[in-house]
Order: C-alpha cells, then sequence, then structure tokens
C-alpha cells in the first residue's frame, strides 16, 4: 500500500463504470506500487479495457476515484497522461501517416521539440526492428509490426507506467518472447507495467502483482506467489487399484475428487500433507498404485476464480 | 485545386457570360460584385469540410484516441483541429482571389479589416465542423449539414446578389441569415460597399465564434462521442 510521501504508481477506489445499463466495471479497488508488474487476468468482457481505458482517460466514469503517483485522472489529466503510455488492444493509427509520423506526431503531442522528436522516433524504430520501415504506411505492416509500433508509440515520451492491453494477442511464438524479454527489462529498469492478457503463462511469467476481474468484480489481487498459495498450492493425486463410486466419507476431510472412473483421488492438499492422505487411503483400506504431487498454476487458479463466480 | 477550377466556373458563367446582361450592382460590374462573396463561400466550404470530415475520420479510425491520450489541453486539442481548418479556409480563399484576378483586378480596400472577416469567418465554420464532426453518426450527416444547412444560407446570404435586389419579403429573410452579414462585411473590406451596418458584421462573427468555440471545448471536455 502507499503512503503520503510515496503514492501508488495507480490507485483505483470503488471504480463503477457502465456503459448506458450495463455495469462493466464494479466498484473495483486497487493498488499498484512503482516498480510493480502487474497482470490483470480475466475473460472477455471482464472489465479490462474498461478500467484501462478509465485511467487513460479513454473513458467517463461514474464513480470512484482513480489517481496516478497520487494525481487525479480527472482533475490533473494533463499530468497524468504525461506519466502513462498506452498500446491498446485495437490499432489506433491515423490512417494517412507512415510509421516514422506516426511516431514523429506522437512525440509532438507530448511535447517533444521537432529534433529531439525526431531523434526518439528513429530510435524507437531502430529499438523495435522497424527501421526499413519508416516511410511504409502502417496498414502495410504485417501484425507483428504493427504491434511493435504500437509499443513503441506508448513509449515516445519515456512514460513512467506502460500499460499494455493484451500485447500480445495475435503474434507469433518468437515474436512473443521478445517482447516478454522487452518488457522484462523495461520492467528492471523501473518503468511500472499494467499489462492484460488471455495468456495466464504470460502472467505467471511476468508479474510480480495479478488481479483477477470477473463480470466486472476485481475477484482477486495480490502477488503473483500469494494468490496461489491462497488457492490451496497444490494438487496430490494418488491412483488406487479399486474403483470407487463415491469419495469414502473419512477422505472428504481432505478434499478429494473421484475421477478417472473411480480410481484417481485428487486432492486439494498442500505437499505438506501427504502423508496425512497416504495415511487415510491406507486406513480405508484401499491399495496405492501412482502418486503424483502437481505445483497449481495460474492457470488452476484463474479458471477456479471465474468459474466459481459463475 | 477543385475549388480553384469550380471558381474559375463560377466567374466565367456568371460573371463574364450573365454579368453581361446586368447592368451594375452597388455601383459596380457584377463580376466585381461577386469576388468578395465567392471568396465567403468557398472559405465557408473549405473550412467545414476540413475539420468535419478530419474529426469524423479520426473518430471512424478510433485515432483520435492518440490525442485523447496525450498531455494537451481540451481547448489545445480544439485549438488545433480549427487551426488546420483555418489553413485550408485561408488558402482556398487566396486561391479563389487569384483566379479572380484572371477576369479583373480587384484592391482589397481595407486589408486588416478583410483578413479579420475571413479569418473569424474561417474560424466559425471550422468549429461548426468540429461540432458537425462530433455529432456525426454516419459520413452522410456531415453532407446533411452541408446541403440542408450551409449551402442554402450561402445561396440566400448574397453572395450572388444584392439585397436591394430583391423582393422585400424576402430581404426580411435575408436579414436573419448570419451568412449574409458575413459577405457583406467581406464585401466592403474589398470594395468599400456594403448594406447593413458594419459593426453588425464585425460583432456578430466574433460573438457567434466566442459561442460556437466554447461550446465545441465544452464537448471535448465531457468526451461527448470521444471517450464511451
Amino acid at each position: 500500500m502507499s503512503n503520503s510521501t510515496n503514492p501508488a504508481a495507480i490507485s483505483i477506489k470503488n471504480l463503477t463504470k457502465y456503459y448506458k445499463t450495463l455495469k462493466a466495471v464494479d466498484d473495483i479497488s486497487f493498488e499498484i506500487a512503482e516498480g510493480d508488474f502487474f497482470g490483470f487476468l480475466g475473460p472477455n468482457g471482464a472489465g479490462k479495457t474498461s478500467t484501462i481505458s478509465a485511467i487513460t482517460g479513454l473513458a467517463n466514469f461514474q464513480s470512484g476515484d482513480v489517481r496516478v503517483f497520487g494525481y487525479d485522472v480527472v482533475k490533473d489529466y494533463r499530468v497524468t497522461r504525461r506519466l502513462i503510455g498506452l498500446a491498446p488492444q485495437d490499432y489506433n493509427f491515423d490512417p494517412f501517416l507512415s510509421s516514422e509520423q506516426i511516431l514523429y506526431y506522437e512525440a509532438g503531442y507530448f511535447g517533444l521539440r521537432p529534433k529531439p522528436a525526431r531523434q526518439r522516433a528513429e530510435e524507437l524504430l531502430e529499438m523495435f526492428d522497424l527501421s526499413d520501415k519508416t516511410k511504409v504506411s502502417y496498414r502495410r505492416l504485417s501484425g507483428g509490426q504493427k504491434r511493435r509500433l504500437m509499443i513503441a508509440r506508448a513509449l515516445i515520451h519515456q512514460p513512467k507506467i506502460l500499460i499494455l492491453d493484451e500485447p500480445t494477442a495475435g503474434i507469433d511464438v518468437e515474436l512473443r518472447h521478445e517482447l516478454w524479454k522487452f518488457l522484462a527489462e523495461l520492467n528492471q529498469l523501473g518503468t511500472t507495467i499494467f499489462l492484460t492478457t488471455h495468456y495466464i503463462e504470460e502472467a505467471e511469467r511476468l508479474c510480480n502483482k495479478i488481479g483477477v476481474i470477473h463480470e466486472g468484480k476485481l475477484v482477486s489481487f495480490g502477488g503473483r506467489a500469494e494468490l496461489i498459495q491462497n488457492m490451496r498450492s497444490d494438487r496430490i493425486e494418488v491412483r488406487i487399484k479399486e474403483k470407487l463410486h463415491a469419495v469414502p466419507d473419512r477422505l472428504k476431510l481432505l478434499h478429494a475428487e473421484l475421477a478417472n472412473g473411480g480410481q484417481l483421488l485428487s486432492f486439494r492438499e498442500d505437499r505438506s500433507r501427504l502423508n496425512e492422505v497416504l495415511h487415510e487411503i491406507f486406513n480405508g483400506g484401499l491399495t496405492v498404485e501412482a502418486i503424483d504431487v502437481k505445483k497449481t498454476t495460474l492457470e488452476d487458479v484463474f479458471i477456479a476464480l471465474t468459474h466459481k463466480r459463475s | 485545386m477543385p475549388p480553384v477550377v469550380s471558381s474559375f466556373l463560377y466567374i466565367f458563367i456568371f460573371g463574364l457570360s450573365l454579368g453581361r446582361h446586368i447592368d451594375q450592382v452597388e455601383g459596380m460590374s457584377y463580376m466585381k460584385f461577386l469576388i468578395p462573396g465567392l471568396i465567403m463561400m468557398y472559405t465557408i466550404e473549405g473550412s467545414y469540410i476540413n475539420t468535419s470530415s478530419s474529426l469524423y475520420i479520426s473518430r471512424w479510425h478510433n485515432s483520435i484516441q492518440e490525442i485523447l491520450v496525450t498531455p494537451l489541453s481540451y481547448l489545445e486539442m480544439v485549438t488545433a483541429i480549427l487551426i488546420g481548418g483555418l489553413m485550408r479556409g485561408v488558402v482556398v480563399s487566396s486561391c479563389v482571389y487569384l483566379v479572380s484576378l484572371i477576369f479583373v483586378k480587384t484592391t482589397i480596400l481595407y486589408p486588416l479589416q478583410f483578413f479579420y472577416m475571413l479569418i473569424m469567418v474561417s474560424a466559425i465554420f471550422s468549429t461548426i465542423g468540429i461540432i458537425a464532426g462530433l455529432f456525426a453518426e454516419e459520413w452522410e450527416h456531415l453532407s446533411i449539414v452541408s446541403t440542408f444547412v450551409i449551402t442554402p444560407l450561402i445561396f440566400l446570404g448574397g453572395v450572388f446578389h444584392s439585397v436591394s435586389m430583391m423582393p422585400p419579403a424576402l430581404r426580411f429573410i435575408t436579414l436573419l441569415n448570419p451568412i449574409y452579414y458575413m459577405v457583406d462585411g467581406l464585401r466592403y473590406t474589398v470594395l468599400g460597399v456594403h448594406s447593413s451596418p458594419l459593426w453588425v458584421s464585425y460583432l456578430m462573427v466574433f460573438v457567434v465564434f466566442a459561442a460556437l468555440y466554447s461550446f465545441a471545448v465544452y464537448l471535448f471536455k465531457i468526451g461527448y462521442k470521444l471517450r464511451v
């Protein structure tokens, strides 16, 4: 949590956003500290983009308080917009401009003088391997090149916070890994990153803090490890010789589930309780054929959280 | 280029051909009388088309978001779009004036007042274009404003005729048309003749612009059809 001398990079309190009668964001609150790599997960239409739009000024919201480094995004919009770089989900370039012009003009909007603006544009085109596309209209770029240009544009004014809405959607595996490497380095250099994604692996690999939104409500928020821990971190799977029709009463207390035609007992328990699990199985007169302890992935957590709510 | 060609045709057909059959208007040849009206007409059209189409296209392509996420103030955003329309209006009107020199030498009598009227009128219709560009849901809506509002007001606003040439009933209607005062004011700055008090023209363009500009900035501030 932030304090008065060191405000959170992004602070959202009781944000509610309607589209006519549809409540897209329902009274959510959370904070992201400076330097965090925050992953915002949720199914389609959960409210991720609406939340981002409220932070960046692309959407009005009905109630709540949204601040960037302590500045109100509505009252102090000129300050907050300077602190944020946004790479939205859909391409929103001026269709009549070349790659170079897109970056050059955007630099101008952020107050860079012509010479530094041109230098910064060239630097970013090179950094994102688009140097040979400077005079090319963005419409002639490939999907991956457009995505890179979008991130380059978001970085034109060297923002303290980079917001990426589904940055790796529709790009190939190689480019995705390159982008992950780049974002991790950027974060290490001090840029706070706010990322929405459908790829659980992406959040698991990059983010130190994760929020899950479902039907407009924030269903989970915290550190990645903490989030998984809260969901009982492991799954103990025991294959038995006998074929059961129901979970024996003594095993129900250990959150057992039956699978694989009655021959697989699955326990949502931490691996430290393995002895206890086996003890109860043996006491129940069952014969163990194989044991497997699986670590819960973020995907398990995500599915559990969103399904539980549905 | 299109305004150059069409203004050439207007002057050629109305001024040179038909104008021969009109003795004099306000004490001068019809062709000379026509020039300030044509300048005003093309300024109005050019300014409106520039801003309305620019804003509508950028809303359509979502590229307006490129500007909305920047630290520019809403006043700066509106002013920037308006300057685009203003530039187009001034360039187009200059071209029309240069074309007119092919047919008749017209010296601008009061250059300062001429630029004041030209810039204010261009700013007014650039702002109307911004407002139309925000309200429009379809491309056709922009041409509806142009066809059903701006063009009739231009044609009834004394571009091609003097108010003294009209029957009394139509004359009264003309006096309610704001474009009439714009054309009349500009005609004075070029030719030194006018039909209504000049201060009305000068003041009206200022007041109308201030009101429209404030409204456009307000629409940007509340994010009307810009923010979801």
